[in-house]
Formats: C-alpha cells, structure tokens, sequence
C-alpha cells in the first residue's frame, strides 16, 4: 500500500517536472544564455587585452580597470552619469509629480487630453527624438537660431550640440522633455489608488491643498515614488541611443557618458577586454545602487 | 462670503494649473509641428519662418519618399514590423507559460526561479553588448533577424515575468479548483481559464514588448550589418547621414517614422499605460 | 559546428583541387559597400555592367555615408564576416585588419599582373600589408585648401598665401571683410586631423613621422608639440564657422558652397560635397580654386609634401573570386577614367587622369605627382585606437580643452597602449 503511493507520488513528481520543464525550460534558457551569461563573460574578458579576434590570450589581471579608473575621459562620463542621476530626480520627477497631481485628478476639463499628450514624446523612439532636436538646436536652420534671430538679429549664432560646455545640459533638456511624461502617468496611477474619501475628510476637518497634499497625497504615493526613483537611476546610467543620436557624445566628449564611451573604446577601437571592464564598471554600480537602496527602504519601512 | 473666496480661490488655482498645461503643451507640440510641416518647406523657409505653415504645402518630399525610391522607407518600416511582430510573439508565448509556472504551480525552486529572473531588471542590455555580441557571433546570428529578436525577448523577460506572474497570482483558487472537477490539470486550467481571462494583461505585455523592440537602435546597430535588414531607427541615423544638410527632407522623413508609433499609441494607450503602471505599482 | 567544420573541409579540398580558385564558373555573389553617396548611380551603373557580362554573378550595393560607414566597420569586422568589397584607406587600419585574418590575400592578381602595372607601386603600396596586397584604390589625392577666389580678392589676395605666416594674417582680413574666413567642420573630427598633420609635417617632414615608426620619436617631439601651438593660436582668431566643434564635413561644405565660408582644407571630394551640400545644388563653380598647405618658416618639410589618400576597396577573406575580378574592372583605366570624368576624384590607372576634365582635379593631381613625401591621413595610417586617439586629441586642442602637450602626450600614450 505505502509501495504504491510512493510510486504514485514519484511518477506525479516527475510528470510536475516535465511539465515545469516545458514551461520553464525555453525562458529559462534564452534567458540564461542572452542576459546572464554575456555579463559573466564581460568580467572575463575585462581581465585580456583583448581585440575580439580570436581567443584572448594576453591577460592582464586588473590593468583595464587601472587604466580605466584613471582615463579623465571615463571620469567625464561617469560624472555625467551621476548628473542625469541627479537632476531626473531633483527636476524631472518633481515636473513629473507636480502635473500628475494637476492632470491627475479629472477636475480639470480637458485633463486627459493633456495627460495622454504629455506621454507622446516617451513613444517616440530615442533616435527620432535626438535627430529632431538636433535640428531644433541647429546653428543654421535651427529653430532655437531662428528665434534668436527674430528677436534680436544682431546676436550671435548658438550652436549648443557644438560646444562641449553646452552639449551635456542641451541634451539633458531633451532628456527631461522625452522621460517626464512616463513617470507623471506613473504617479497618476498611484494618486488614483488613493482614496477619495480621505481626502475629503481631511477638506471637511479644515485642511488646505497644501496640507492635504502634504499630509495625505505624498505619503500614500510613497511607494510609487521610490519606483521611479529607481527606475529613474537606473535607466540613467544605463542611457546611450539619445546621447548616441545627438552627436555620438562629442564635441570633446562633452556627453561622453559610460555606455557611449563603451562603444566607443570597446567596440570601435578594437578593444574589447577594456570595453568589458566598462561594461562591469557600470553593472557593479548598478548592483551596489539596487542593492543599498532596498536596503535603505527595507530599514525605512521597519523603522 | 467664505463660498465667494473659495471660489474665487479655486478660479485662480484653475486658471494656474490651465497656464502650466498650455505651457507644457507648447514645449512638445512645437517639435512635433517643426517635424512635421518643416518636411513641406524649401530650406530657405525652414530658415526664415520656422514657425509658420508653409504656403504653400510642398508635398513633394513626403511624396517622394512614399513613392518613389528616395530612401528606404517602406523597406525599414518592413523590417520594423517583422522584428517587432516576431519579438512579440516570442515574449508572449514563452512569458506566459513560465510566469504560469511560477505562479500556480507549487515546487521547491520556484522562488528561486522567479529571483532569478528578476536579476536581469539589473541587466542592462548595455552592460552586456560586448558579449552579447561574440555570443551571437559564435551562434551565427549576427546580420540575421534573429540576432535581433533572442537577445530583445531575453531582455523582456524580466518585466514581462513580474508583470503576468503577479495577474495570474490574483486568479482565485476557486477558478482553478472548478477546472479541476471538470478533469483538466494545470495546463488545462491554464488554457481554458487563464488566458482567456488575461487578455488585457498579456495586451499589455504585447504592447511594451513592441515599443521597446520598435525603439530600439542600439541592438540593430550593432547586429545588422546589411542595409536591407535596416529598421526604422537606424533607417533614420542612415537618412540622416546621406542628407545630411537637406534638412526638410530629413524632417519629413522622421515625421512619417514617427507615424506608426504615434498611431500604436493613440490606437492602444489604455493598455500601454496600464502596464506601466501595474508594473510599477507592483514591482 | 559539425556542418562548418564540413564546409571548411570541402574548401580546402576545392583549394587543393584548385577548383574554387578558378572560380569563374559557378554562381557568385558579392557584397559590396561604398560610401560614395554622391555617385550611387555610377556604381550600380558599373555592377549592372559588370553582372551583364557575367550572369552567374550577383553583386549586392550597401551604401553608407563616410561616418555611418566607420561605425558599421567596427562592428562588421568584429563580427568575422566582412563584406567581399568594401571601402577602405587603406594604411594601419586596413592592417589591422589584414593581421586578423579578415581580409583576402589578393597578391597573385596584381603583382607583375597587367592589372598591377596599370597603377603606380607607391599607390598600390599604400593597400599593402607585410609585402601582401589585400585591396586596390581608385582614387588617390591629395588634402588641400578649397577657397572662394571672390572672398580672397575682396581681402585683397589674388593669389592663396604659400606661407603660415601669409596664411594667418589673410584669414583676419578675410574675417574683417564680414565673411567666416574658414570652415572645420570639426564634429567630424578627421578635417581637424588634416591641420595638425600637415602643420607637423611642415615643421619636422618626413623624419619626424619615420622617427615614430622606427622608435626613435615620439608624438610628444617639437615637431608635433609646434603644430598643436600654431593651432591653438588660429583658434585664438576665432576664424571657425559658428559651431565648429559640432560641424559635419558636410555642414562645413555646405558653407563654402553656398558662399558663406571662404575655405576649407579637405581632401579631392571637396568640390562634389561642396557642390552636393549647397541649397543651388552647384556650389560656387568659377570661384572655387585650390592651392596646397602652406610652409612654415624654419620647418623641415617641404611644401611639396603632401598628406593625401583617397578611395578604394579591399577584399574580405571570404571574397569569391568574382569579388576580385570585379575590382580588377572597377579599377580599369576605362571605368577609371568614367569617374574622373565627373571632377571628384584623383583616379589611379595610368592613363585615366587624361579624363580628368575639371582643372582644378587636375591641379590636385600635379600636386600628387610632384609629392616627394606622401603621407596617408593619419587617422588611416595608423591602427584604429592611434587613429582615434589623434582625432579626439584635435579636437581638444581646437576646443582649447586640452593643450598642445596634453593632446601630444595623450597621442603617445594611445600609440604605446598599441604597439
């Protein structure tokens, strides 16, 4: 009797096994072999000199990362990095919160034809995005010229892509104009899973706007906050096809951020043990950010 | 007296929120129009009148890139299309099941598994393109669609997990215990009762799928090295590239690449902000 | 794997039976990649021809633009399987990848060949590697100034000046006759590269880039260090376009052919970018002249000198022979001289420049053939990693960036890193 129910159970087992097999298996294995093992063998190369032809060979230990940590061109572009991190959280999300709370709550007319409108530029791919504002900012034809122009024909030409002290905060512009809308319909959702009845508790009981933004609206959307955030820095470092489009990065490397710079000194100029330690560089970052952060938010929420 | 300020209060406070909305409504209308009806102006005016509607329209460039063969349109819009229509399909198909798996199915690893993939929300396809692509390479997939297609399922999959693992979790026990008594197992329940009741999820699914494979530039870039496999993207760094100081030809040529994403957008943004917002909300 | 280890199998057998080599016989396809955007129709004229003659042969055009084309070859080379034909310079880059086994060794065809003695050795020299042929060019010039004669006699030149000195102080009374004295169009990095090459070969010639070869120089030498200083002074006139740093070669052209910028220092496809680029579609016809760098005093090198280069195409290792035989019809004087005809370019069959119609392609040409020492563009002549370190160091010494001893210094650690 035990006999057959074990037997029973084994054969149950194995057809759960299968089946997990089956349904499991393809994802797991595309999955493996195009996102997790590339990166494993980044760390490996990133200790050759290495051109990408033929087997590497000639190892070098640490030497990418030593010549990598000192490149003052690589120092530019993780700066820059940090700087997108930085003013997508200290001027885009804010853009973004404050017109979700505009749009947001339907007791403006015309509120959805705004909030869809707003999420248009985030549909459009980076690369029309970048070459449309690369003719914005075109010293030429460019519209930003044109007005200058108008407005007092006597001025110089500007050309923001063509200077290296301009091109990072003219692309950065773009940046915001393009992502805002994404994380504005994020927070739309989160305000539309509060409650209405607590706010207007709050109106009866004498609370302002103010206050009720304060008090009731931000707390609720914590958790939808601290989302985009990472989502937000994520994304930032990970940034290349826009950079990419509006100029490869350059004048000077005036844009140069750590993807860019990649491509460019990995894949351009036949260096791929050293474009690997980059690669590693900018997952070790990301790994460390994700992981403090939910640190962070995990003591919060405890605490 | 007290209803009089209020009111009036809530006029000012409207007419402000109404003044922020116009003000953002012209910084991304005004790039838009410039695309659009600078692709129907002589360079001269593109120059001189930036702002105003060209009289009058000069449909020859849309024309000529529609009809005749100045660049390659149709043929990247084309390759856009299959890559983005397989790619879907694809994620789909394999997402489904696995995050059925996952959620329904009751086995040791299954948390496991499920962190596993998450890992990969970490994975930026940047950070893994060097290898990425030798890996392709030692496959023989570089210059083929499917060089293209793999690896942007592979990247999907992340997102796509979190977002049908967490739907089909909600799917009450009852559902699946009726199925049951009716003699079908898990896969039964899984095609009679889950998919059908998941369509607007896996809609959702479908769509960021293939914005993010529509959008894409990096992976083509560097996979596709015969201009016939071209998409859209790259169709329009290429166009850019050849034209380079035709300007109103460039514009008209981006517009009409922006067409079919606008349109996917207006025709299915119910689902696209959706999923942008359940996976957030979920995360 | 087991099916390529089979194919390579078979084509060893072929080599050995020599029944792949001969080649003719079966269906051919080539790829082949220009970046010619100017003159798409001459080569699809010149496939149709040649697949006209031979029906067994397909021949599949890509065309890129010059930028998009050095972008695309990074990574079709990395991915091991290049096109059968496609655009090189020759010089280091096309070394490197000869040294990775990437391109065919095209030797028997052209060496003591009809097809060889149809080219100068010098010019056939420069897509040679390690005493290998691996490609041919079809155009071989020179980098000079292209100027607007108009602009230059309204500041009171009726000739280009022949030394540095003349040079800079035209270009402050062109600019204070109201017109953009010189545009750079240094987005594109490698017009910027032009001035500093010929700078330094002016003011240290031949040796100095000898030195660097045999190691016995450095980047870090007067010669280079002096021709970063004369151009950090040419940026203190603030002679450039608007926008200089951000400008494609095309951008610049445009200027010159729409009468807006007085010069640019470019290579022989100056006139057809400039005329291509202006909004009349023609450029500035009658007033567009050319005149070569100028010297500078006390330098070693010789105003003859000249920093050039031009077109061609090399061979990928998996080239049918077809791919050969149709460059070998590309570069015929015939065919040859059907391109020179159109003014772009400097052609290399002997007998072809008599083609050359437009004058001023034939002055470029007598500037070539009286050049005692040639040097291919530096971005070229070196690996791609030196190349690019070059262009980039440049840039920053126009952007003022970095001075002329930082961007040596930098040049030198690139070479050093790949040796």
């Amino acid at each position: 009797m035990t006999k057959q129910i074990s037997a029973g159970f084994r054969k149950k087992r194995r057809a759960t096994f299968f089946l997990l097999l089956l349904l499991i298996g393809p994802v797991f294995v595309v999955f493996t072999v195009f996102v997790i093992l590339p990166v494993f063998q980044a760390a490996a190369y990133s200790l050759y000199r290495w051109n990408g032809l033929g087997p590497p060979t000639d190892f070098r230990g640490l030497q990418n990362f030593v010549v990598l940590v000192k490149d003052t061109i690589f120092q530019k572009a993780l700066t820059h990095n940090i700087l997108i991190v930085v003013f997508s959280l200290v001027v885009e999300l804010p853009i973004a919160l404050s017109l979700a709370i505009i749009v947001g709550r339907g007791r403006l007319k015309l509120a959805v034809f705004f909030r869809t409108f707003f999420f248009l530029p985030f549909v459009l791919s980076e690369v029309i995005t970048g070459v449309l504002w690369q003719f914005i900012y075109q010293p030429q034809y460019g519209l930003i010229n044109s007005l200058v122009k108008t407005f007092s024909p006597a001025s110089h030409v500007i050309a923001p892509l063509g200077d290296p002290s301009t091109v990072f905060w003219a692309i950065l512009i773009v940046i915001i104009w393009k992502y805002f809308g994404l994380h504005m319909t994020i927070y739309i959702a989160g305000l539309q899973g509060i409650p209405s009845e607590l706010e207007e508790a709050a109106r009866i009981d004498g609370a302002s706007s103010a206050q009720v933004l304060r008090f009731i609206v931000l707390p609720l959307l914590a958790t939808t906050i601290q989302i985009t955030v990472f989502f937000s820095i994520i994304g930032s470092f990970q940034i290349f096809d826009l950079i990419w489009a509006m100029g490869q990065g350059d004048p000077v490397n005036g844009a140069e951020t750590m993807v860019t710079y990649l491509y460019k000194f990995g894949f351009q100029r036949f260096n791929l043990g050293y474009g690997s330690s980059v690669a590693v560089v900018i997952f070790v970052i990301c790994l460390t950010f994700s992981i403090v952060y939910q640190r962070l938010l995990l003591r919060e929420r405890q605490g | 007296m007290m209803a009089v300020t209020t009111y009036r209060r809530q006029v000012v406070s409207s007419t402000l929120k109404y003044a922020v909305c116009v003000v953002v409504f012209i910084v991304i209308a005004v790039p838009l129009y410039i695309a659009i009806f600078g692709g129907m102006k002589s360079m001269g005016e593109l120059q001189t009148a930036p702002l105003s509607v060209p009289l009058p329209l000069v449909t020859t460039m849309y024309t000529d890139l529609l009809l005749s063969h100045v660049g390659s349109f149709w043929r990247d819009l084309g390759n856009s299309l299959v890559i983005g229509a397989v790619t879907l399909f694809l994620d789909l198909a394999l997402c489904s099941v696995a995050a059925f798996a996952l959620a329904r199915i009751k086995f040791r690893l299954s948390g496991l598994i499920y962190n596993y993939f998450l890992l990969g929300l970490l994975f930026p396809l940047a950070v893994a393109i060097l290898p990425l692509y030798l890996t392709l390479r030692t496959l023989g997939l570089v210059n083929s669609y499917w060089g293209v297609i793999l690896p942007q399922v592979a990247f999907q999959v992340p997102w796509n997990i979190v977002l049908l693992r967490g739907f089909f979790q909600s799917i009450p026990r009852d559902l699946e215990d009726a199925v049951a008594i009716d003699g079908y197992g898990p896969l039964g329940f899984f095609f009679y009762a889950v998919l059908p009741l998941s369509t607007p999820i896996l809609a959702t699914a479908a769509i960021i799928a293939l914005v993010a494979s529509w959008n894409n530039f990096f992976l083509p870039l560097l996979v596709f090295n015969d201009a016939a496999k071209f998409t859209l993207p790259m169709g329009v760094m290429d166009f850019m590239g050849q034209h380079i100081t035709g300007w109103n030809i460039i514009l008209a040529f981006l517009t009409l690449a922006m067409i079919p994403a606008v349109a996917l957008f207006i025709f299915a943004q119910k689902y696209i902000v959706a999923g942008l917002t359940s996976g957030a909300v979920k995360g | 794997m087991k099916r390529y280890v089979a194919i390579a199998a078979v084509c060893v057998a072929g080599f050995l039976f020599a029944a792949c080599s001969a080649g003719s016989t079966g269906p051919a396809k080539v790829s082949f990649w220009h970046i010619d955007v100017q003159h798409k129709d001459f080569w699809q004229g010149l496939a149709n021809k040649y697949t006209a003659a031979h029906p067994n042969v397909t021949i599949t055009i890509t065309v890129l633009d010059n930028e998009a084309f050095k972008a695309k070859a990074a990574t079709v080379m990395q991915s091991g399987n290049p096109p059968d034909l496609f655009q090189s310079w020759g010089g280091g880059v096309m070394a490197e990848y000869a040294s990775a086994g990437l391109l065919r060794d095209i030797t028997k065809w052209v060496k003591g060949t009809d097809w060889g003695k149809t080219m100068a050795p010098g010019v056939i020299a420069v897509y040679s590697y390690k005493g290998k042929q691996y490609g041919m060019p079809y155009d071989m010039g020179a980098v000079t100034f292209w100027y607007n004669k108009d602009m230059l006699a309204k500041a009171g030149y009726t000739s280009f000046p022949n030394t540095w000195d003349d040079f800079v102080a035209m270009l402050t009374k062109l600019k204070s006759t109201g017109v953009t004295p010189v545009a750079l169009s240094e987005g594109d990095k490698w017009p910027g590269m032009f001035w500093w090459a010929y700078l330094a070969m002016r003011i240290g010639g031949e040796p100095a880039f000898d030195n660097i070869l045999s190691g016995q120089g450095k980047f870090t030498d007067p010669p280079f260090i002096q021709a970063g200083q004369k151009l950090v002074q040419l940026s203190g006139l603030k002679v450039f376009e608007d926008g200089f740093l951000g400008a494609k070669q095309a951008d610049g052209a445009a200027l010159v052919g729409n009468a807006k910028a007085a010069m640019e220092l470019m290579g022989q496809w100056g006139p057809s970018v400039e005329a291509s680029s202006a909004v009349n579609k023609v450029g500035i016809g009658a007033s567009l002249d050319t005149a070569p760098f100028p010297t500078v005093a006390g330098g070693a090198g010789a105003g003859t000198d000249v920093l050039g280069g031009g077109n061609g195409f090399a061979v990928g290792k998996n080239a049918p022979d077809a791919a050969v035989d149709f460059l070998k019809f590309v570069t015929s004087v015939d065919n040859n001289s059907t391109l020179a005809a159109t003014g772009s370019i400097v052609p290399t069959a002997i007998g072809a420049d008599a083609a050359i119609t437009d004058p001023l392609m034939k002055a470029v040409k007598g500037i070539v053939d009286k050049a005692g020492y040639f040097q291919l563009y530096l971005d070229q002549f070196y690996t791609p990693a030196v190349g690019g370190a070059i262009n980039d160091a440049v840039q920053q010494i126009f952007a003022g960036t970095q001075t002329p001893d930082q961007a040596a210094a930098a040049i030198q650690a690139a070479y050093d890193a790949n040796k």
